[in-house]
């Protein structure tokens, strides 16, 4: 009996003492020595802070803040503005001139001139890292310094108006040339060390993908203006439960990227807490391979392709699934950027019409039910990927026409196997690389040919080799992309649309929106949720 | 009269019989020469096994780009990587790289391998101390009492407690200790406040380990703050172990407990707490200590998952961070670090039990 209330006092003393040494940090809490600074949580990951090594949002979020580029979306605008340079415009159809503000500096000192901005472009694709934004140069034939102010943009191609959107992509960024390698990425530790950095903040501290405080950067001189918070610490989640435990305990300031609709919908009602919402630029559609899905013919291809438009319930997706952080899509091109319309809308409303889908179906000569092999990714665009999935069954089998097989592959086998043409219908998502409908076009349409980049989905529509060939949208493509006037090229936007919307290669289901919850008193995150994508530091205060 | 007195006629204790040098080698320097060289061929077996393996899976840049480039697009860029090398090639230059202590580069995050293994590497070494002070604070004394108290209530008790700690699974017991502790204020994740972290970057030499960078750093606030948050991922990952400590103590106490030289001091009129103290208890570590070594590797396995629920970015987080991304570089990297660690584990157990128990030797 001794020994053991001897050896529970050993317990209880050790006990004891732990929680009285960690007592003594209870007053440390996050962010008590940020003083007015702002934490920020996301569970994205930072692949690199050198642009020649990244193409992913995580480095992107920190790009945007420490780095320059010429033109840039001022917050709530998707116009482009200057940022380094003071002006761009074509010169000739071929080339795309910027000039330079005057009297530029990085926060190490050395001086932003042509010559920089000429540097970070080259060796983006000079290095061509697996992982970098080199394929978004393709439009760019060469690009020099012909003077210490000015920027020459050789394109291949004439007139090409989604060139200037390219420039705030991330292959934008404008690099310091004494400090970044022309031919190697370098790595984040000497990247912060050597304080190439023009952007509105510059990074003091850095733990890769652990912690990074951003410090305001007084000689800025850009679109983003200057910084009202001095101090942004970001904080890198692993798992987006922990993200929402501590936005929800106010251990940090805001929460952005990403939280599951379960969670977005728990934390509204969490008081002092407040959502924001903003124009999501990321698409979910299905990809129907127009070689290997049902139908006999391509007449049939095409009758089950509308009937399956005509059948899905994209508001029921939205609400149930999503809890509407997504909203439906009615187009490829996404509510809310210039030139958008709701062409699948048009056609075939915005409720299931079995009676519709039936008639398509008949006319065609497709017997019923349709037997459809449905593939989806559980792991690449969220875990809600696997709701959203069987209710898309669900509904299509709840008018009695189609019978679904649904089948769920990992992402990298995925990848692999829908190159390969083993899906005939399957699930894609899609991220902007810049807030223009061009980019939800030409990735998807543009002529398939095993000779030159062009179609990533595999669907073999526009393949110029086979009955998919497409000439007129191909047609309708060259001329959005080099039209200058807005009211055409929106007029021949609206053509594409309408034209996606009649042949159905693609059957947009979900936009997403951006998300940011923020700690009541955080101003300015309604302010950057907006449709380019870029979360700037810069309207964050509190 | 002590034991030693009253067995030496008897039951020579465990002298250990005339020396036989085979080829002029001492027997302990035999047995250790041995344990070392056994860990050569399970190094290589482990790198090659996981190098095939990863292939099989798919690699980096089809994880990454696919569904945003086309197949030719990512096939060029894995050309330009050279993944599409001969395997025996990059086979080859990987072990190369190894024998001269060059891990590579991650081929999804471009960071040296080695600072992978050192940075992350510290916050694993930390959680297990933390938590194998905790298996031993738990798991030892508990032991003892459960032996004393055989068969009765206390030991009933402990027993069913043990069986609980070790069967619950330890990402489970981690989410009950958030859920109970962090509405009272406790950190539910991270290895500090972000405050702290920031100010721990300061500090010369910076050894990745926050307990004892805080300790460098000299503040007690900051002190407590690691302290704090070291102990829900400590006592979550630690339980697991004291589980095992506490029924391998009871156990091996027990057998101590009937061995005769106890019956004998018993006999002698020795106290109950100076047989349990001096006589059975030390003995009863032996088979601890050896299992100690083994439960290293449990610990570091049982690591991923506290260390994901925790927000604790350690050795074992990263590497379930980098077999999702495929990057096979990084996998290859880590887990030869984790196979030495448990080599190395094994082969300081072995050498203690040869200093301690000299028939191992032979």
């Amino acid at each position: 009996m001794r020994i053991f209330r001897r050896g529970t006092a050993i317990i209880a003393v050790s006990a004891l003492a732990g929680v009285a040494l960690a007592a003594c940090g209870a007053g440390n809490n996050s962010g008590d020595d940020a003083g007015s600074g702002i934490i920020v949580g996301t569970t994205d990951k930072v692949v690199s802070i050198d642009p020649a090594g990244s193409y992913d949002n995580g480095s992107s979020t920190v790009q945007t803040q420490v780095f320059q580029y010429l033109l840039n979306f001022p917050a709530g605008s998707t116009d482009l503005t200057p940022d380094a340079a003071s002006a761009c415009d074509f010169d000739t159809p071929t080339t795309y001139v910027c000039t330079m503000k005057p009297g530029l500096t990085f926060a190490n000192g050395h001086e932003l001139t042509a010559s920089d901005v000429a540097f970070s472009f080259n060796r983006v694709v000079a290095i061509n890292d697996p992982n970098g934004p080199a394929s978004l140069l393709g439009a760019m034939k060469s690009v020099e310094a012909t003077d210490d102010s000015t920027v020459t943009f050789t394109l291949n191609a004439p007139n090409d108006q989604t060139f200037p959107q390219i420039l705030v992509t991330s292959a934008g960024p404008i690099v310091d040339e004494e400090s970044f390698p022309a031919d190697a990425v370098l790595d984040d530790a000497a990247a912060v060390e050597a304080g190439g950095f023009s952007g509105p903040y510059t990074i003091g501290k850095y733990e890769k993908n652990q912690v990074a405080e951003f410090t305001a950067n007084p000689d800025y001189d850009g679109t983003y203006g200057k910084p009202t918070t001095k101090t942004v610490t970001m904080k890198y989640y692993a798992k987006a439960e922990n993200l929402k435990l501590d936005i929800k305990n106010k251990e940090i300031d805001v929460a952005f990227r990403s939280l599951t609709p379960t969670d977005i919908a728990d934390l509204e009602k969490t008081d002092g807490l407040t959502v924001n919402t903003g124009a999501g630029g990321e698409l979910r559609y299905i990809t129907f391979n127009l070689e290997t899905m049902p139908g006999d013919d391509k007449d049939q291809k095409l009758a089950i392709r509308k009937a399956i438009a005509s059948s899905v319930d994209r508001a029921d997706l939205s609400t149930q699934v999503y809890k509407d952080t997504f909203t439906p899509a009615y187009s490829m091109v996404p509510d809310g950027q210039a030139g958008a319309t709701e062409a699948f809308k048009e056609a075939y409303g915005d409720a299931p019409d079995a009676d519709a889908a039936k008639k398509f179906l008949d006319d065609a000569g497709v017997a019923t039910p349709v037997n459809v092999k449905l593939q989806y990714n559980p792991d690449h665009y969220g875990s809600s990927s696997d709701q959203e999935y069987n209710a898309v069954k669900r509904q299509l089998e709840a008018t009695g026409l189609f019978t679904i097989d649904l089948q769920s592959t990992e992402w990298v086998t995925y990848s692999e196997e829908y190159n390969a043409d083993a899906y005939p219908v399957f699930q894609l998502g899609w991220f902007p690389d810049f807030p223009d409908a061009d980019n939800y076009l030409s990735p998807f349409l543009s002529p398939y040919d095993k000779e030159k980049s062009g179609n990533f989905t595999n669907s073999h529509y526009n393949d110029l080799d086979t009955e998919f060939a497409d000439p007129e949208m191909t047609a309708l493509l060259d001329s959005e992309r080099t039209d200058g006037d807005k009211a055409s090229r929106e007029a021949t936007l609206k053509q594409i649309q309408d034209r996606i919307a009649d042949q159905v290669p693609y059957l947009p289901l979900l936009t997403g929106s951006q998300v940011a919850v923020g700690v009541d008193g955080v101003k300015g995150l309604d302010e950057t949720l907006d449709a380019s994508f870029k979360f700037r530091f810069t309207s964050l205060s509190k | 009269m002590t034991t030693a007195d009253v067995l030496a006629p008897l039951d020579p204790p465990s002298t250990p019989p005339p020396a036989r040098r085979r080829g002029g080698v001492p027997p302990l320097a035999r047995y250790l020469l041995v344990r070392l060289a056994l860990l050569i061929p399970m190094m290589w077996v482990l790198v090659t096994m996981v190098f095939i393996l990863m292939r099989v899976i798919g690699d980096p840049i089809q994880a990454a780009l696919g569904g945003r480039l086309t197949a030719e697009q990512i096939a060029q860029r894995k050309a330009d990587a050279g993944l599409d090398r001969p395997i025996l090639t990059q086979y080859w230059e990987y072990l190369s790289g190894l024998f001269r202590g060059d891990f590579g580069t991650t081929l999804t995050d471009n960071r040296k391998v080695s600072d992978i293994l050192v940075v992350n590497g510290a916050a694993t070494l930390e959680l297990a101390f933390w938590s194998l002070l905790v298996a031993f604070a738990v798991g030892v004394p508990l032991g003892r009492i459960a032996a004393r108290y055989r068969d009765r209530l206390p030991d009933i008790l402990l027993r069913l407690f043990s069986i609980l700690v070790y069967a619950a699974p330890v990402f489970f017991v981690g989410l009950l200790l958030k859920l109970a502790f962090t509405p009272f204020g406790w950190p539910s994740s991270g290895r500090a406040s972000i405050a702290t972290e920031l100010t721990l970057q300061d500090v010369h030499p910076h050894t990745n380990i926050m307990i004892v960078d805080a300790i460098l750093w000299g503040d007690p606030a900051l002190i407590g703050d690691v302290l704090k948050h070291a102990m829900l991922p400590a006592i979550a990952l630690g339980l697991l172990t004291g589980g095992v400590f506490l029924r391998l103590v009871r156990v091996n106490l027990l057998q101590t407990l009937r061995m005769d030289y106890v019956t004998a001091a018993r006999a002698r009129g020795v106290s109950e707490r100076r047989v349990m103290n001096k006589h059975a208890f030390r003995n009863a570590l032996v088979p601890v200590v050896t299992v100690m070594g083994m439960q290293v590797a449990l610990l570091l396995g049982g690591a991923i998952l506290t260390e994901t629920t925790f927000e604790w970015k350690g050795l074992g987080y990263q590497l379930s961070e980098y077999l999702i991304k495929r990057d096979f570089l990084a996998v290859q990297g880590i887990v030869t670090l984790i196979a030495l660690i448990v080599g190395a584990m094994s082969f300081l157990i072995d050498v203690i039990i040869a200093f301690v128990d000299p028939r191992v030797r032979f």
